[in-house]
């Protein structure tokens, strides 16, 4: 079973799965076209900032049951909907400076293993760009890193009772930051390795 | 009721739409799947925001025409392939500089083209400059209200190819705003909605103002 990547946003293609998409790893999918038997089929589910969050709602029983059966979500963005039962609404950095965009790895994990996260904090020189702000962590989540002095929840990875987990990205898709496209890419290829269950 | 907004549904349309800050500046929220329900007619204003798939559109480019037709005003603003479904545009899209800020004394070049326009009692110049995403070729007789660095349109107000009126951007406020990003993205905001609300909404009444919009559907 391939990695159902939703694609939400027009005329823009995404080239950091583009192998994984030849490869067959990756079903790319229009948003507007997604079907039941899209769901079905995978193994796990990726969602970028561009996700249309009230359509995507319609698909709650498929997401659910996907997950119910093991599957993965990798999520990136804010979250404005609650899109699975336990998730809360996207908090913003109240007039963030540049101490509140440090990042702190808290738990090694596998989409992240062996990257120095402080090396995604700034892009040419600024921060911000992996993110400002944090989706809440559901109860029973394990935050992967830390936002600011407190440590904010900016990654995190919620093993679901049945079976199935969320990784939230509460930022454009992790994959985007820093000015390494080599970690860009090994990023992006742990992303699809994680949802579809070939690593941790 | 009196502005129209399409609401696509992505994490900064609904930061924007929906979050105190400026949800009473909309009263009807359609999304693009339930156009074909709602009476455009209804409404003095209709605006597209930032990054509406435009395949969610093109079927509605028809009823689009005919809204501005029967004198409706539509707002578009940037990065959202406004070609495909709206008529008379001719736009060249123009490669982005996001660094340029980082250069002491840099100037991206915006410049407001029709300082005597009521919107910039509104607006200044850096209200309007955040990035540059391309620039239109306007057609005889429209007003060029600001221009890039080489004095191309990128907002405009069209009232000659339809009977009705367009306000098209390249600007992408909506986009930047609703991701909690680029102030100078809500300053524009702050100054364009409240403009849109008292200088285009013409066909409002002394109706009490909702502090929220209505989803249709």
């Amino acid at each position: 079973m391939n990695v159902l990547y939703v694609h939400s946003h027009y005329g823009m293609t995404e080239p950091l799965v583009g192998e994984a998409v030849a490869a067959g790893k990756v079903r790319l999918v229009r948003e507007r076209e997604l079907s039941a038997r899209h769901f079905a089929e995978a193994a796990g589910l990726i969602t970028t900032i561009h996700l249309d969050q009230i359509g995507f709602l319609r698909h709650a029983a498929c997401v659910q049951a996907l997950l119910d059966r093991g599957g993965r979500w990798v999520f990136n963005g804010h979250m404005l909907r609650a899109l699975v039962p336990g998730l809360g609404a996207y908090v913003p950095l109240a007039k963030p400076r540049r101490a509140d965009y440090a990042l702190t790895r808290l738990v090694e994990h596998p989409v992240f293993a062996g990257i120095d996260q402080r090396t995604l904090e700034e892009n040419r020189g600024v921060a911000g760009f992996y993110g400002r702000g944090h989706n809440p962590l559901p109860p029973d989540a394990t935050a992967i890193n830390g936002l600011g002095p407190g440590l904010l929840p900016i990654d995190w990875d919620w093993a679901l009772p049945g079976g199935g987990r969320i990784l939230s990205h509460a930022g454009n898709e992790f994959w985007g930051s820093g000015d390494d496209d080599a970690t860009k890419q090994l990023l992006a290829d742990r992303a699809v390795a994680w949802a579809s269950k070939e690593i941790g | 009721m009196s502005v129209l907004a399409i609401h696509p549904g992505a994490f900064y349309h609904i930061e924007s739409f929906e979050a105190p800050r400026y949800a009473s500046h909309f009263d009807l929220l359609v999304r693009p799947e339930e156009l074909h329900n709602a009476r455009l007619e209804d409404f003095a204003v209709v605006l597209i925001p930032c990054r509406t798939p435009a395949d969610r559109m093109v079927e509605h480019a028809a009823r689009l025409s005919a809204y501005l037709d029967q004198g409706g005003t539509l707002i578009v603003t940037g990065e959202n392939d406004f070609e495909l479904y709206l008529p008379g545009i001719k736009f060249t899209p123009q490669e982005t500089d996001w660094w340029w800020w980082r250069t002491p004394g840099a100037d991206l070049g915006v410049r407001i083209a029709a300082p005597q326009h009521p919107l910039f009692n509104r607006l200044a110049q850096r209200d309007l400059t955040w990035h540059l995403h391309g620039w239109f070729d306007v057609p005889d007789g429209a007003e060029v209200l600001a221009v890039n660095e080489s004095g191309k349109p990128i907002l405009y107000i069209d009232e000659v190819t339809t009977k009705g009126r367009m306000v098209l951007t390249s600007l992408d406020p909506f986009y930047h705003h609703g991701s909690h990003f680029m102030p100078a993205t809500t300053r524009f905001l702050d100054g364009f909605l409240p403009w849109m609300r008292e200088e285009l909404d013409v066909r409002q009444t002394a109706r009490p103002r909702r502090s929220r919009p209505t989803m249709a559907g």
